[in-house]
């Protein structure tokens, strides 16, 4: 376990620096009542408290991760809470409560890479059943379910079941099988075929931000292949898969809905009214913000639809600035480098982290510059920090991931028991 | 007000600065008490030939000639990919991974076999010694 003295101090000073934030909220913040403020200071401090009593019932040898998502989780839970005026988001709360919950889960689960590897059918069963209720409920209709006191958008929760299910796919790279004269994992032609599959029916469901996410998962998990030693991958395989890419890319910008492609070539100056409105307006609230921003509930962009989620950066660049918009971004970055701190010791948490990374990335990647007009606008989600109960559970899990891989767990599972063998045992 | 306000986001920012490098400095410390449950999963072996050491300091390791190997015996009667070492609580097991030469444990040919300190594992001309990690100076 780590020292009570590291412990004590990472207490105190994630307690710091949520103070630090709730008091330039309450100097220079917008606020019709000082309750609002004392209300959101009660939360924050309330849950940082609760977490640091809870978090050592869980034994692990490592806390550094849970900080930092604490640590990010109720900074997001602020600057939410600041849009428009400072009081209490209460949904907000919820989900980052629901988003610490699900990273326990996340950790739990994935510790012992054996127990999780054995399990990896069901990771497969669970891609598809998630696909089913997609087509069932969602389709290129909408890409939520409406729940009446809730949404739920159940693409989010394919990503990290795709992250297992490429960590697991490394195991058996061994096991090649000679078809034609191709020599052939099959491992590695189910996981191609579900990513396929996952990416056509997001392309089908008109949710064509989530690809990219999705593709980077499986590049992370393909390139983690290669390196691996078992794998034997050959240059040829990798100049054919390279190749293979560029040609799909190609052939997804020309196939392009007309919808898609206004989006990749559009100027946003020439029509702020239309498909440029949030971008423009995106990008004047960052230039008003400045590097220290107007004041939290001081913006404009809390008018702007998707304020809260798809241009989030630049909300926060506005009310905080950009000196703090940035730091939010360097300790998602900080959260998701973690295992180069502290290796992963098994080929399936490195890849398991790798696959974490990427989509972080990638999705933070999409966020900022799409928000900035450096790439098309695709709304996606800034993990922790974008408003979304899915996108929160789902981001939660992926670090509980990355938790689990800096204290594992190296025990064979159970064998299991035959059932000749259990009708023994119970006559 | 314009200055109190400057003040108190650049003190904000500082706060924040200052927490994620503690939290950085109590993941290296952290590192350092992982590595001493690691010793204790691996038993805090290590495998050694004449010139050097191995650190074995992941749960599966691969032995071979091939670039990409965790352990590169750069010998023409190594396979490319030779062996493979396990450990779970504390046991480390050696299996053949389809090498031309085979695995030789203390001289008997073997396929997977549980290896203990002091062993002499022969893989083509290349003699190695599983034994316990030693300091170095």
């Amino acid at each position: 376990m780590s020292s009570p003295i590291s412990y004590f101090f990472s207490c105190v000073f994630v307690i710091i620096a949520h103070g630090a934030m709730l008091f330039n909220a309450f100097q220079n913040g917008n606020y019709e009542s000082v309750n609002d403020v004392i209300t959101l200071c009660a939360a924050v401090i309330g849950l940082d408290a609760a977490y640091f009593i809870v978090m050592p019932f869980f034994k692990q040898r490592t806390y550094a991760v849970d900080f930092m998502l604490l640590l990010i989780l109720n900074m997001s839970n602020i600057f939410q809470s600041c849009f428009g005026g400072v009081h209490l988001d209460l949904k907000h709360f919820i989900t980052c409560i629901a988003a610490l919950v699900s990273c326990r889960i996340g950790c739990i689960a994935c510790r012992n890479h054996r127990w999780i590897q054995d399990k990896k059918k069901f990771v497969w069963v669970g891609i598809g059943v998630l696909m089913v209720v997609i087509f069932l409920f969602c389709g290129s209709r909408s890409m939520w379910i409406d729940l009446g006191f809730m949404t739920i958008q159940p693409s989010e929760f394919i990503k990290p079941l795709l992250v297992l299910a490429c960590a697991a796919s490394i195991s058996e790279q061994q096991n090649k099988h000679k078809v034609l004269c191709f020599n052939v994992v099959y491992e590695n032609l189910i996981l191609f075929g579900i990513v396929a599959a996952v990416i056509l029916f997001q392309w089908w469901c008109r949710d064509l931000g989530s690809i990219p996410t999705f593709a980077a998962i499986y590049a992370s998990g393909f390139l983690l292949r290669i390196c691996y030693p078992k794998a034997k991958f050959s240059k040829k395989t990798l100049i054919i898969a390279g190749s293979c890419v560029a040609v799909a890319g190609i052939v997804a910008v020309i196939l392009a809905p007309p919808y898609v492609k206004d989006r990749l070539f559009v100027d946003i100056w020439s029509d702020p009214d239309g498909n440029g409105y949030q971008q423009s307006k995106a990008l004047i609230g960052i230039a008003e913000g400045g590097w220290f921003g107007k004041g939290p509930g001081e913006g404009f962009l809390h008018n702007v639809f998707a304020y809260e989620s798809d241009i989030v950066f630049a909300t926060i660049s506005e009310e905080w600035g950009l000196l703090y918009a940035l730091m939010t971004v360097l300790m998602l970055l900080v959260i998701v480098a973690m295992p180069l701190v502290n290796p992963p010791r098994s080929y399936y948490h490195a890849t398991m982290c790798a696959g974490v990374c990427a989509a972080f990335t990638v999705q933070m990647a999409l966020n900022i510059f799409g928000s900035c007009n450096m790439i098309p606008f695709t709304g996606v989600t800034l993990p922790f920090i974008s408003a979304g109960g899915s996108s929160m559970v789902t981001s939660g899990l992926m670090i509980g991931m990355i938790a689990a891989a800096q204290s594992p767990v190296f025990k064979n599972p159970k064998p299991k028991k035959s059932r000749k063998q259990a009708k023994r045992r119970t006559s | 007000m314009e200055s109190m306000n400057l003040v108190l986001c650049a003190a904000a920012a500082a706060a924040l600065d200052i927490c994620a490098l503690v939290l950085i400095l109590a993941s290296y410390s952290e590192r350092r008490s992982e590595r001493k449950a690691w010793s204790k999963i691996s038993a805090d072996m290590e495998l050694a030939d004449q010139n050097r050491s191995y650190a074995l300091e992941c749960d599966e390791i691969l032995i071979g000639r091939h670039a990409s190997a965790d352990i590169r015996l750069p010998d023409m009667s190594v396979s490319r990919y030779h062996a493979m070492l396990n450990v779970t609580d504390g046991k480390w097991t050696i299996t053949d991974i389809g090498s031309k030469s085979g695995i030789y444990v203390n001289g008997v040919h073997v396929q997977h076999v549980r290896l203990y300190d002091n062993d002499i594992i022969t893989l083509g001309n290349r003699r190695l010694i599983f034994r316990k990690r030693r300091e170095r100076n």
